[in-house]
């Protein structure tokens, strides 16, 4: 576990005052309170943010791509994710907010939804051609991904081997824009613009490229006041923007912004949307007892309604995705992707995946099987032992917990204050 | 040997409780996967324990898995009080089911579930007491486990 620090999420010691509310709320035990700070044990981590989301002190740092960062670079690409466009309010159009982050300090800008709309499609013609196994799980959430490594090994082959939106995106601009720019490769940073943590981690320890396409992303946290400053200041711009939109946006492509997005431009596919950690285990759980197989595409967002619901918006969820669907309906159905182009680029695999996706084993009670069941034994023994009330005064979410902390040597008996009483 | 070493441990099941459906299966596969057994062969004993525990839940009035784990083998017993089964080897045909349009809803009664046990097990033995009830008796064998 002495591993670099792969995650983005770090506790904040200073501000940290040990409450619960993290450690319980994480979905894979992965916080212990320790000397009244709250840790997260690395191993455990799938990136998910929902400590972040439960903390009431605001002590959770998420390590994104900071503005200083951006200097590393001559030229500053950006791709927001379509999310970005419901964080205004009714009256700024997406145009607005393009124009806006070019104010900000971009170069230029790149709208993904129409990428959106391609990797739809795209994942369509890769269903065609897989008749079988069923249900093919979509792997736009870095977080499903990473929770189906760890968690669910045997489905791995069900994930669909396509990049998502953001790389495929990147990955199109780095092969044209040094030419069309004339500018060298390393002077252009292609930063994403993001509503969650995961991205940072699928861009520095990506699982099915060998180096990712994107240079780093900003949160929406971070870039919503220095936009909304610049959509401010730039009225006559914004009437620019709106009496000349540049920019074409796919309807179909936008709404992946929320839960059910990726499976609505599948006209004709069995699907199955879910959205929220909780029902994405759910769900998981079920496809790996072999249910789900009537389903083509399984599409899981961990966060509350898609990504509207991540961790690093601004804007609440409801209020978002009621902008996004409203823009979803002016746009309408329209599909803005050739298909002949569609097909050029999946016949090259312009979009798949290079490396194949591999378990990440958990570490088991001991390497020794004999000892591995002496100890699920004693495990037993201990929680019958606790009180089973599960307060987390031990600094483990709950009994259950503790006892496998104590099995694995990383905490003791007496850490319940429950069990100091009866020593006395 | 070592065969001497064993882990026990017994999960309730109740019948009709629809809402805990997959618990006792599910707390079975993290056990298993604690105990550092290859992945296909813990998920191959999850299917079998989901199977036999959504058996009980829909057909059975309360019964119980009890698991027995040592070092070169998993064995299963899903025992229920419950209406029993007639005849076994029509409930063990792929496709036949007496679930309700209410199971049916909830996406069970694909009448797979005993087959799917079977195919999934190493060893497979069923008794039923019409009136009393049924008895699965599931092993699979792990042999060791590469480290
Ligand atoms: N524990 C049980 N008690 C009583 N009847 C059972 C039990 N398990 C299975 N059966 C009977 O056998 C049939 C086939 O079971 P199964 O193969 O699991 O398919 P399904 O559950 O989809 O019907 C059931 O429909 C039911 O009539
Ligand atoms: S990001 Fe998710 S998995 Fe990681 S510690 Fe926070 S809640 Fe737990
Ligand atoms: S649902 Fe979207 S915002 Fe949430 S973790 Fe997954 S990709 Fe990120
Ligand atoms: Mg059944």
């Amino acid at each position: 576990m002495n591993k670099e620090n792969r995650h983005p999420l770090h506790i904040n010691t200073k501000k940290c005052v040990g409450c619960v509310h993290c450690m319980t709320s994480c979905p894979t035990k992965a916080i212990r309170i320790r000397d009244g700070k709250a840790r997260i044990i690395g191993e455990f981590c799938i990136d998910c943010g929902e400590c972040l989301r439960f903390c009431p002190q605001d002590a959770i740092d998420s390590h994104t791509t900071s503005f200083s960062d951006l200097n590393a670079f001559k030229y500053k690409v950006a791709i927001p994710a379509t999310v970005l466009y419901g964080q205004f309010d009714n009256a700024t159009l997406p145009n607005e907010i393009l124009f806006a982050l070019r104010r900000v300090g971009f170069d230029s800008i790149y709208e993904l939804s129409t990428i959106c709309e391609l990797n739809s499609a795209a994942t369509e013609k890769f269903l065609n051609s897989h008749p079988r196994p069923r249900p093919f799980i979509a792997s736009t959430c870095p977080v499903v991904v990473r929770l189906i490594q760890r968690r669910y090994p045997t489905l791995i082959d069900l994930i669909v081997p396509i990049e998502p939106p953001r790389e495929i995106a990147a990955k199109i601009l780095r092969a044209n824009l040094p030419r069309v720019l004339k500018v060298k490769p390393s002077d252009i940073g292609i930063i994403h613009i993001t509503p969650c943590p995961a991205k940072m981690v699928s861009i520095n320890y990506p699982v099915s490229m060998e180096k990712s396409y994107l240079d780093g992303a900003i949160s929406i946290r971070d870039i919503y006041k220095p936009v909304l400053q610049a959509l401010r200041q730039s009225k006559d711009e914004a009437i620019m923007s709106r009496l000349f939109p540049e920019t074409i946006f796919s309807g179909l492509g936008l709404g992946t912004a929320l839960s059910g997005g990726e499976t609505r431009g599948l006209k004709n596919r069995r699907t199955v949307a879910v959205s929220g950690i909780q029902d994405t285990i759910r769900v998981l759980n079920q496809v790996e007892m072999g249910m789900l197989r009537d389903v083509d595409l399984l599409e899981c967002m961990v966060c509350p309604d898609g990504c509207v619901g991540g961790p690093l918006a601004v804007e609440n969820r409801f209020m978002a995705k009621s902008r996004i669907l409203r823009l979803v309906s002016l746009l309408g159905e329209r599909s803005v992707v050739d298909d002949s182009d569609t097909n050029a680029l999946y016949q090259k695999n312009f979009m798949s995946f290079t490396h194949s996706l591999k378990p990440v084993k958990a570490t088991p009670l001991d390497a020794d099987p004999v000892r591995a069941i002496q100890k699920a034994k004693h495990r037993n023994r201990i929680i019958k032992q606790l009180p089973g009330k599960d307060c987390g005064a031990c600094g483990a979410p709950d009994c259950r917990t503790l006892a496998d902390d104590i099995i694995r040597g990383l905490a003791l008996l007496t850490d319940c204050p429950f069990m100091m009483k009866e020593k006395k | 040997m070592t065969e001497a070493v064993s882990f026990q441990q017994e999960f309730k099941v109740k019948g009709g409780d629809f809402s805990r459906g997959g618990e006792a299966s599910c707390e079975i596969k993290n056990l298993l996967r604690d105990l550092g057994l290859d992945p296909q062969l813990v998920r191959r004993a999850a299917i079998a324990c989901y199977e036999a525990e959504m058996n009980i839940i829909m057909y059975a009035w309360q019964g119980q898995l009890d698991l027995l784990v040592t070092p070169h083998r998993i064995r299963i017993i899903a025992e229920d009080k419950g209406p029993g089964i007639a005849d076994i080897k029509q409930a063990m045909r792929e496709g036949y089911s007496t679930a309700t349009p209410e199971m049916r809803e909830l996406g069970f009664g694909a009448g797979m579930g005993l087959a799917n046990i079977k195919k999934n097990t190493d060893t497979f033995r069923i008794t039923s007491k019409v009136g009393r009830g049924t008895r699965l008796e599931l092993t699979i064998k792990t042999n060791g486990r590469k480290a």
